[in-house]
């Protein structure tokens, strides 16, 4: 493969142009992302907002009808390498006969290519993965005798072990307790403050604040990116729900409000 | 969107197409058979006077054949219908009863056979329908048909009459020579293996064991247990050949000859039998009595026997061969 | 019964129904984890029309033609279902069934215009719904074996691909897994086994030899490598089983008593399977009902030595009876087996007593920590 000159290297995530359509209808659309690397993004936005839709159409799971993606300036395809991707757990039949630590060694599949079979090397990656989550012990368990909060543990363990500088996690913290949510987004973190850059699909306003650095904020269009601070505003927010959501201060000036906003359940 | 005027057309139209096609694909004539066998018959005794077609044509199994919309107009517009009856027709029941309301329909077994002519009780059926086997029992439906074709067409009757009672002679003298053909196997060596069990008839016509590896009706599965027993036969009896069926797939017949091998048996397969239909039309295997004699020879000659020479009275088949069918 | 062996016949008809069931086995798992059982069945029955079709081009009853008819025309299937489930609204069962109606019902037409017209050789046509194992050939056992050799080769290279992409395909397709490639190869290897069977056990009969034995397998292990050699074990037994059964017996039909076989496989893997089966449950809820009565005792007896100051009091049974509202003597009895118990007396005119021992006023507090601490696992 021929080694491309790199396009806007020092971005972590450099999206331009980019839209998606389903059925005609465009889901993403006109779409411009730029991330700088190590920081704890979160992506939010109503439901059907395309948030799903960014993440697998950067990892090359949609097809885009327009723009271009790169990831550290490689186009998606080369820099597989770099990014790992914990999908909504949804997503997985979980009565699926394996263990707990087999699923973790599946990180290392990439990196085996297609003939080696992953071995003692692997398994001490994937142990060590299961020691930071706090799931050692679960190791040779069932993965259908898990609850809702070490599946997740259990897909961030197969994250850490592919060695990616980005990491994308599609709804981490949706039905999850609270002593794993804390633990994950401590574990975020610290992967962050190692130099990796996080992306987060994130369902709650109220914790955005609290757990993330940087904000992309989606409606098909993006309605508003950057640092939390600057980003996180009323207006923004409003703008992105539209009526849809409730502010505790009705102060609407364009200041950060000082309440948390609440969405509306649709 | 379509305008009214136009759907109309489409359905009109598709309707005449419907109409067409299931018109052009009908055949037509006065009397309509089920087997080819009794049509060779019927129309042997027709002659210019009558059409006959049969419903079933070469390699078609009466056993399983269900009617089909193409058949309802053909059965309809004939003046008569010949049947077997004793269950041959197994699918047809309904649809014959339900011409004979209207027309002489007629199963030209139970009415010409005497009941010792019949084998019974044999594999869960009634009576052993495949009365054509044996040329002797057939010929004993040439009065009945002829009774029939003269209510449909009574100003033939003399021709019809005359030419019944020429046919029947030469059914008589097929029987005659067939017995005397059969009778030349060696004794040790009389036993006919075939893919179903069509030809008790046959056997106990002209003096020959037979087995049949499938039963009588082809709609059972031959089993594991049907193969070995027929191969535990062939080997204790040491035949030396054993017959396909043009109605029947060939791989029940070469499982026996595999086990048989096996067993360090070299049984060949003799050659392929008409058992419930003729062969081809325009051929000699496409007439009754050309489809007897090919029978007779291939199993014969296959047994170790040989046939007698062919009698002059019965159609010479020279050449290409004549056929005796209608159109 | 294994006497029959011996026999040629039955030889070779064995030999057909392991490798049939080996490949089923095998490809069946992966099928039935993706939740597309009724892909096999689909591919099964739009195998007729390529039957068919495959004599209608080669004229007679050559095997080769028939069971690459059979291949394209399943294969053709499965493209199709793909396609209509990806660019229009129909879901994937819906499109299966519609593919599986539609194909057979035009397999039919065929086979009715085929025994209406045809030349007198195309006898038995009509085996290929039920199959004739019976006339299971030497020539078809080299088929067979080599298809079932190409697909175990074939899942050996692509294991970790294949357990992936069947687990969690979106996450393969992030690592860079041609998902619908692989997706594709395994539906075209299903196509191969489904043709494979046919000639055994027909087109109506195959979708259950694709899914019992992985069923009957994913409720005895807890690895897909372990449920891959299973299935592939029971697929074995149900052929082998169905062939000695049918043969020992007159006139039985192979491919359907195989097809029992291994319907009874599931059902007593359903039922008796430790961990999953249903019996199993009852078993463990029937045991912990019983021990939530034991526990419920040693608790009763505890307080009872407590108010009264004596760790060794004797508590007369019928006042346990008259407490609980049912005869106790059973539960006592399971707690003097257990040790926690020891028969007491009091005074001779009255009836049995019970006393706990040091090893009952332990489980009994603890029984009581338990009560109090009830913290889920996280």
């Amino acid at each position: 493969m021929k080694r491309e000159k790199r396009h806007e290297p020092d971005l972590a995530l450099h999206i331009e142009d980019l839209t998606v359509a389903y059925e005609g209808k465009p889901v993403l659309w006109d779409i411009d992302v730029n991330i700088p690397p190590g920081v704890m993004a979160a992506v939010i936005g109503p439901n059907g907002a395309g948030k799903s839709t960014l993440i697998k159409t950067v990892l090359g799971l949609v097809k885009p009808t327009a723009g271009h993606i790169c990831i550290h300036g490689y186009p998606p395809r080369q820099a597989l390498k770099r990014v790992a991707y914990v999908p909504q757990r949804s997503s997985v039949d979980w009565d699926f006969p394996t263990t707990v630590v087999d699923v973790v060694m599946m990180g290392r599949y990439g990196h085996l290519g297609w003939f080696r079979w992953p071995g003692r090397r692997e398994r001490r990656r994937a142990m060590d993965a299961l020691s930071a989550v706090g799931m050692e012990a679960f190791a040779k368990r069932q993965i259908n005798q898990l609850s809702g909060g070490q599946q997740q543990r259990v897909f961030l363990a197969r994250a850490m072990v592919q060695d990616a500088d980005v990491l994308f996690l599609d709804e981490p913290m949706a039905g999850v307790d609270a002593t794993t949510e804390k633990a994950v987004v401590a574990l975020l973190q610290e992967l962050r403050d190692q130099g990796k850059t996080i992306i987060v699909v994130h369902h709650d306003l109220q914790t955005v604040r609290d757990y993330f650095d940087w904000l992309v904020i989606l409606n098909v269009r993006v309605v508003a990116q950057g640092p939390i601070p600057e980003v996180y505003t009323g207006e923004n927010l409003r703008k992105a729900y539209g009526g849809r959501i409730a502010l505790l201060d009705p102060d609407s000036s364009g200041e950060t409000p000082d309440a948390v906003p609440r969405e509306v359940v649709n | 969107m379509v305008t009214q005027a136009v759907q109309r057309w489409i359905v009109a139209l598709s309707f005449s197409a419907v109409l067409v096609m299931g018109a052009s694909g009908a055949r037509a004539a006065d009397v309509v058979t089920t087997t080819g066998m009794i049509a060779d018959v019927a129309a042997n005794i027709a002659g210019e006077c009558l059409s006959v077609e049969p419903l079933m044509g070469p390699g078609i199994d009466p056993h399983l054949y269900e009617a089909r919309p193409s058949d309802i107009p053909l059965l309809r517009n004939a003046d008569a219908i010949l049947y077997n009856g004793f269950n041959l027709e197994g699918q047809l029941g309904k649809v014959l009863a339900r011409m004979a309301e209207s027309r002489p329909t007629v199963a030209v077994g139970p009415e010409s056979m005497k009941d010792d002519d019949l084998i019974k009780g044999a594999g869960g059926y009634a009576v052993d329908p495949h009365l054509w086997m044996d040329a002797s029992l057939w010929a004993r439906i040439v009065p009945t048909v002829a009774d029939v074709l003269v209510r449909v067409a009574p100003d033939c009757e003399s021709g019809i009459r005359s030419r019944a009672a020429n046919y029947r002679q030469q059914l008589l003298t097929l029987d005659e020579w067939v017995s005397a053909s059969a009778a030349s196997v060696p004794e040790q060596q009389r036993i006919l293996v075939t893919a179903h069990d069509a030809f008790r008839y046959f056997g106990l016509g002209y003096g020959i064991e037979v087995v049949g590896i499938q039963g009588i009706s082809t709609d059972s599965e031959a089993a594991i247990a049907d193969i070995r027993s027929v191969v535990d036969r062939v080997v204790s009896r040491n035949v030396p050949a054993i017959f396909v069926e043009s109605t029947i797939s060939r791989r029940t017949v070469e499982t026996v000859v595999d086990g048989a091998r096996d067993r360090g048996h070299d049984l060949t397969i003799g050659g392929e039998l008409y058992s419930d239909a003729m062969g081809a039309r325009g051929t000699p295997e496409g007439t009754y009595i050309g489809m007897i004699r090919h029978n007779t020879r291939t199993i014969v000659e296959s047994l170790g026997g040989s046939v007698e020479s062919w009698p002059g009275s019965l159609p010479s088949f020279a050449g290409s061969g004549r056929s005796n069918a209608a159109e | 019964m294994l006497e029959l062996l011996g026999n040629h016949t039955v030889q070779t008809v064995t030999l057909g129904a392991v490798l049939l069931g080996m490949v089923s086995g095998l490809l069946g798992s992966f099928a039935v984890l993706r939740q597309q059982s009724l892909l096999g069945d689909t591919l099964a029955h739009a195998a007729l029309p390529g039957v068919c079709i495959g004599f209608l081009i080669a004229g007679t009853r050559h095997l080769g033609w028939i069971m690459a008819g059979a291949l394209v025309t399943a294969v053709i299937a499965a493209l199709f279902v793909q396609v209509v489930t990806r660019y229009s609204r129909i879901k994937m069962d819906a499109g299966l069934g519609a593919a599986l109606s539609v194909s057979f019902a035009v397999g039919v037409v065929l086979l009715t215009y085929i025994q209406g017209h045809a030349s007198a050789s195309q006898g038995g046509l009509d085996s290929f719904l039920f199959g004739q194992a019976a006339a299971t050939r030497p020539s078809d056992l080299w088929f067979m074996g080599g298809v079932t050799l190409a697909a175990m080769a074939l899942v050996a290279l692509m294991w970790k691909q294949l357990k992936l992409v069947t687990f969690d395909p979106l996450f393969a397709g992030s690592i860079g897994l041609r998902v619908g490639v692989l997706e594709t190869l395994l539906t075209a290897m299903i196509a191969l086994a489904v043709v494979v069977g046919l000639q055994m056990v027909g087109v109506v009969l195959m979708t259950a030899m694709v899914i019992a034995p992985p069923v009957a397998a994913r409720q005895w292990v807890s690895r897909l490598e372990h449920m891959v050699f299973l299935a592939m074990l029971m697929g074995v037994i149900s052929g082998v089983g169905g062939v000695l059964l049918s043969a020992g017996v007159a006139h039985l039909a192979t491919g359907p008593v195989v097809v029992l076989v291994a319907s009874a496989l599931v059902t007593l893997s359903l039922l008796l399977a430790p961990g999953r089966g249903v019996l199993w449950s009852w078993l463990k809820l029937w045991r912990e009902q019983r021990s939530i009565g034991q526990r419920q005792m040693l608790v009763t007896l505890h307080k009872l030595a407590e108010h009264h100051e004596d760790p060794y009091y004797p508590v007369e049974r019928s006042m346990l009876d008259s407490f609980y509202g049912v005869a106790t003597s059973h539960i006592l009895r399971r707690l003097q087996a257990r040790g926690f118990v020891v028969p007491a007396s009091h005074m001779r005119q009255e009836g049995p007593h019970w006393a706990l021992t040091d090893a009952g006023h332990n489980e009994a507090r603890q029984e009581l920590e338990r009560m109090d601490w009830n913290q889920a696992e996280v």
